[in-house]
């Protein structure tokens, strides 16, 4: 989640954020793996029933770009528009200026959401 | 021995039976949990150690997997690759074993559910590597299969889990 988190830091994550709420576009989560050893930290960019796609390193919701003021520059991802079932929400690292093909990303059910990163 | 004393006495050895019966016949999970626990103790390489130590250490994975195993690797960053039989997957193993300086392997969250015939289980944890001089460690979601030969669980497939590939209502990711 690099610049917006350090690789190794320690985080503050609200698990209950989500007991009575959906989560935003632009929230950064925790999103556990088999268990809760081990989580990735990833922001939302695409709520159940949206459009998600990349072009030249841009977001693009329903066809519109989005603006990311946290990023840095360097990005030039491509990935075709999909659309999200709904139940699924599409999370992304903040560290776009790697690969696309290494950055792990994509579909997650709310329920492998434990919650919200506070800090 | 006053009856305090006695009752004491009593629970402690209830206690120690308990703990006793586990040990020498652990549940089908707890079975399958220490298999793999001891699996990732294998196939860890220590800084430092030999040749010889690492060859025999890949050679006792023999015991944990069934002759035909399938083996199914799909990490991002990384090609496609599917192992076919014991042979096969120790000899790629003793490869890389040979290959890294230090590696240690860890498997977390080890989920376990048995098949209604309790012969076959399927287990979904996950994987942490880490390679020795490198700060950054690699995590996979994965699915064991496994099945009960002559009393002794061993797997018979391994696949990678897409974490963050759904493209359906949630399950439990072993399903």
């Amino acid at each position: 989640m690099l610049p917006t988190y350090q690789d190794g830091g320690v985080n503050l994550v609200n698990r209950l954020a989500y007991a009575r709420s959906e989560p935003k576009r632009g929230d950064v989560v925790a999103v556990r793996l088999a268990g809760q050893s081990v989580m990735y930290l990833k922001r939302v960019v695409g709520l159940p029933g949206d459009t998600v796609a990349f072009h030249k390193g841009h977001l693009l919701i329903n066809g519109e770009v989005v603006a990311e003021p946290y990023l840095n520059p360097g990005c030039d991802w491509e990935i075709p528009p999909e659309t999200l079932a709904p139940d699924l929400y599409y999370v992304v690292g903040d560290n776009r200026s790697m690969p696309e093909k290494l950055h792990e990303k994509g579909k997650t059910p709310k329920q492998r959401i434990v919650g919200r990163v506070v800090w | 021995m006053t009856k305090p004393v006695r009752l004491i006495l009593a629970a402690a050895l209830i206690g120690l039976a308990i703990w006793g019966w586990r040990v020498w016949f652990p549940s089908p999970q707890d079975a399958i949990r220490s298999r793999l626990l001891s699996l990732a103790r294998t196939v860890s390489v220590e800084p430092g150690e030999g040749t010889i130590p690492r060859g025999l250490k890949a050679q006792s994975l023999g015991d944990y997997f069934t002759a035909d195993v399938v083996i199914n690797l799909e990490v991002r960053g990384f090609d496609t690759r599917e192992l076919q039989g014991r042979d096969e997957l120790m000899q790629a193993v003793m490869g890389a074993m040979q290959h890294v300086r230090g590696l240690k392997v860890e498997f977390l969250d080890i989920n376990v559910t048995l098949d209604a015939d309790n012969q076959t289980a399927v287990a979904n944890l996950t994987g942490k590597a880490t390679v020795e001089g490198e700060g950054d460690f690699q995590v996979q979601e994965f699915n064991f299969k496994l099945k009960k030969v002559d009393r002794t669980w061993l797997i018979y497939r391994i696949d990678t889990v897409k974490t963050l590939s759904h493209t359906t209502a949630f399950r439990p990711s072993h399903v």
